[in-house]
């Protein structure tokens, strides 16, 4: 099989894209937002509750779309439950430059951490919006 | 390959771009002609020739150049005309897209004939081009837009598009060949708007390269289509109109070369087409369509069409077969395209996977979203062929679809 495929499609992203953890709404919330890939007309909800620590107790997302931004949006929740928001933020920036492909200088994400497995997606430019559209939900209500 | 079939066509080796290896090993399968067809080398060469000795403005200078240049644009109209069998020059519109073809007839055809409460009849097959100049008249003007529905097969339900029809009706607008399903409009749906006196457009971006077109038979009203679907650069759209229409609807655009005379009080309008030709026009992209239209009928549009309905036939055939395949629409004739679902596999995941095997189709909603919403699905794989393609392509194709399967099911 083709490296570039089995380097998208790793494992975990297979696993993720099939099973999403983290898939509902939460209750309560206080930060919402929607994704949406014009392109090809995938989307996603995401919830999440943030304490008066700045800290994201809960998140959860609901959705239709392919592998690649199911396994992004479980993997994004896995990953931000229970960090601090000025965390969550260096990880969003980290995994933006990774998924297109420029994994020097990340300050917060190594290859040890699941989201790692997403970095296939810079072999396939195409697929970059797909990797985001979660994260981008995620920076979008942070803003509202 | 089945009964060891081959095509009489091979046309392959006109298309430089098919000698590209992808990934640097694959050869290119160009399934995704119905998005944009490659270019023959005929257009390539002789838009650079363009560039290269006979460049200038058309309609403007008395220089050579300028003479030249604008003997290609109305030469390349002229064998537009022919293309579509229309009555007259004055009826061919260069545009820069069939998309702008569509803006240009929603707000023109409103301004001279149409008021708040009129209404526009389009259908829940039509691309996104075909609805949202509509949406304009909506959203601005409080126009009333009725969609037909369609049959499992993909038709237009008859029924219910006739039953649509009040005395508000002032236009309909459909695709004439779906993008998604690849079928034709059946005529009794333009006979129904010609028994009403309601003008009809035709949105002719699939048609255009994959059916034999006449506009004077078809009796349309109005018919679109653009310049990268049939062969020729992008950048070019045509809008056809009768010659009754266009003279009565007011100019879309203002500025060079639509005008009769100008003073600083007001300005006359430039007698068809150049009235609606506002704007130095996409020249070269005109002689290059021009270009495309002379490769076509060199080739003949009739083996070009017996060659692609082979292929569709046979590729059809092929996933019908295939128990994972579901395949969109119902099983009338397809002309070029193909939309179809691996079960429990997203499109995206199999046109990246077939990517890597040189494979190109098209992923997503194909920009009919109201459409997939129909199908209950987010979105469909889609085949599209063209005069470029082969038996053995849909062969190698249906081989990766089946590794495809076993990938993502395993």
């Amino acid at each position: 099989m083709n490296d570039l495929i089995n380097d998208l499609y790793q494992e975990i992203i297979l696993d993720h894209g099939r099973e999403p953890r983290n898939f509902g709404e939460c209750d309560p919330h206080n930060k919402s937002a929607d994704g949406h890939n014009p392109l090809c007309g995938d989307n996603l909800k995401l919830t999440f509750f943030l304490n008066d620590q700045n800290v994201i107790e809960d998140i959860k997302f609901t959705g239709e779309g392919c592998a690649i931004s199911l396994a992004s949006a479980s993997l994004m929740t896995e990953k931000l439950k229970g960090k601090k928001i000025e965390v969550a933020e260096e990880i969003f920036k980290d995994f933006t430059n990774l998924v297109s492909g420029t994994d020097e200088d990340l300050k917060v994400l190594n290859e040890e951490d699941s989201l790692y497995a997403l970095k296939g997606v810079g072999g396939f430019p195409m697929r970059v919006k797909c990797a985001t559209m979660a994260w981008h939900a995620f920076n979008q209500a942070l803003k509202d | 390959m089945d009964d060891s079939k081959t095509l009489n066509l091979n046309v392959r080796k006109d298309f430089p771009i098919l000698s590209k290896k992808i990934l640097e090993k694959k050869d290119l399968i160009y399934f995704d002609t119905a998005a944009s067809a490659q270019k023959p080398n005929t257009v390539i060469n002789e838009t650079n020739d363009f560039y290269k000795n006979h460049y200038s403005n058309v309609s403007r200078g008395v220089h050579t150049l300028s003479v030249e240049s604008t003997f290609r644009y109305e030469d390349a109209r002229k064998k537009v005309q022919k293309f579509l069998n229309a009555r007259s020059e004055n009826e061919i519109i260069f545009t820069k897209s069939a998309t702008e073809g569509i803006n240009l007839v929603a707000q023109t055809f409103y301004e001279k004939f149409m008021q708040k409460g009129d209404e526009v009849i389009l259908s829940l097959i039509e691309h996104h081009s075909n609805l949202i100049p509509w949406f304009f008249l909506r959203d601005k003007y409080g126009v009333v837009l009725k969609f037909a529905n369609i049959q499992p097969s993909g038709q237009i339900d008859i029924d219910h598009f006739d039953s649509l029809f009040t005395n508000k009706t002032k236009i309909v607008s459909l695709t004439h060949l779906s993008n998604v399903f690849g079928t034709e409009l059946n005529e009794k749906v333009i006979n129904i708007c010609k028994d009403k006196s309601v003008p009809i457009l035709l949105d002719g971006c699939q048609s255009a390269a994959h059916l034999k077109i006449d506009v004077q038979k078809l009796g349309c009203d109005f018919f679109v289509f653009s310049g990268h679907k049939t062969y020729g650069p992008a950048g070019i759209g045509v809008l056809y109109g009768t010659e009754n229409l266009l003279s009565e609807m007011p100019p879309y655009q203002g500025g060079g070369g639509m005008i009769g005379d100008v003073s600083l009080e007001g300005a006359s309008y430039a007698e068809l087409p150049a009235k609606y030709e506002a704007g130095t026009p996409p020249l070269v992209e005109a002689h290059g369509l021009g270009i495309a239209i002379d490769y076509m009928n060199k080739i003949g549009l009739d083996n070009i069409i017996e060659h692609e309905n082979e292929i569709t036939k046979y590729a059809f055939n092929k996933l019908n077969e295939i128990d994972f395949i579901e395949i969109h629409g119902g099983d009338n004739k397809r002309n070029s395209i193909i939309s179809f679902n691996i079960k429990n596999v997203h499109s995206h995941e199999v046109s990246s996977f077939l990517d890597v095997e040189g494979i190109a189709i098209r992923a997503g909603h194909h920009c009919c979203q109201p459409l997939m919403k129909h199908l209950g699905v987010n979105s469909t794989a889609r085949l599209s062929f063209g005069v470029y393609n082969s038996l053995e392509e849909v062969d190698k194709f249906v081989i990766a679809l089946h590794k495809c399967k076993e990938f993502f099911n395993k």
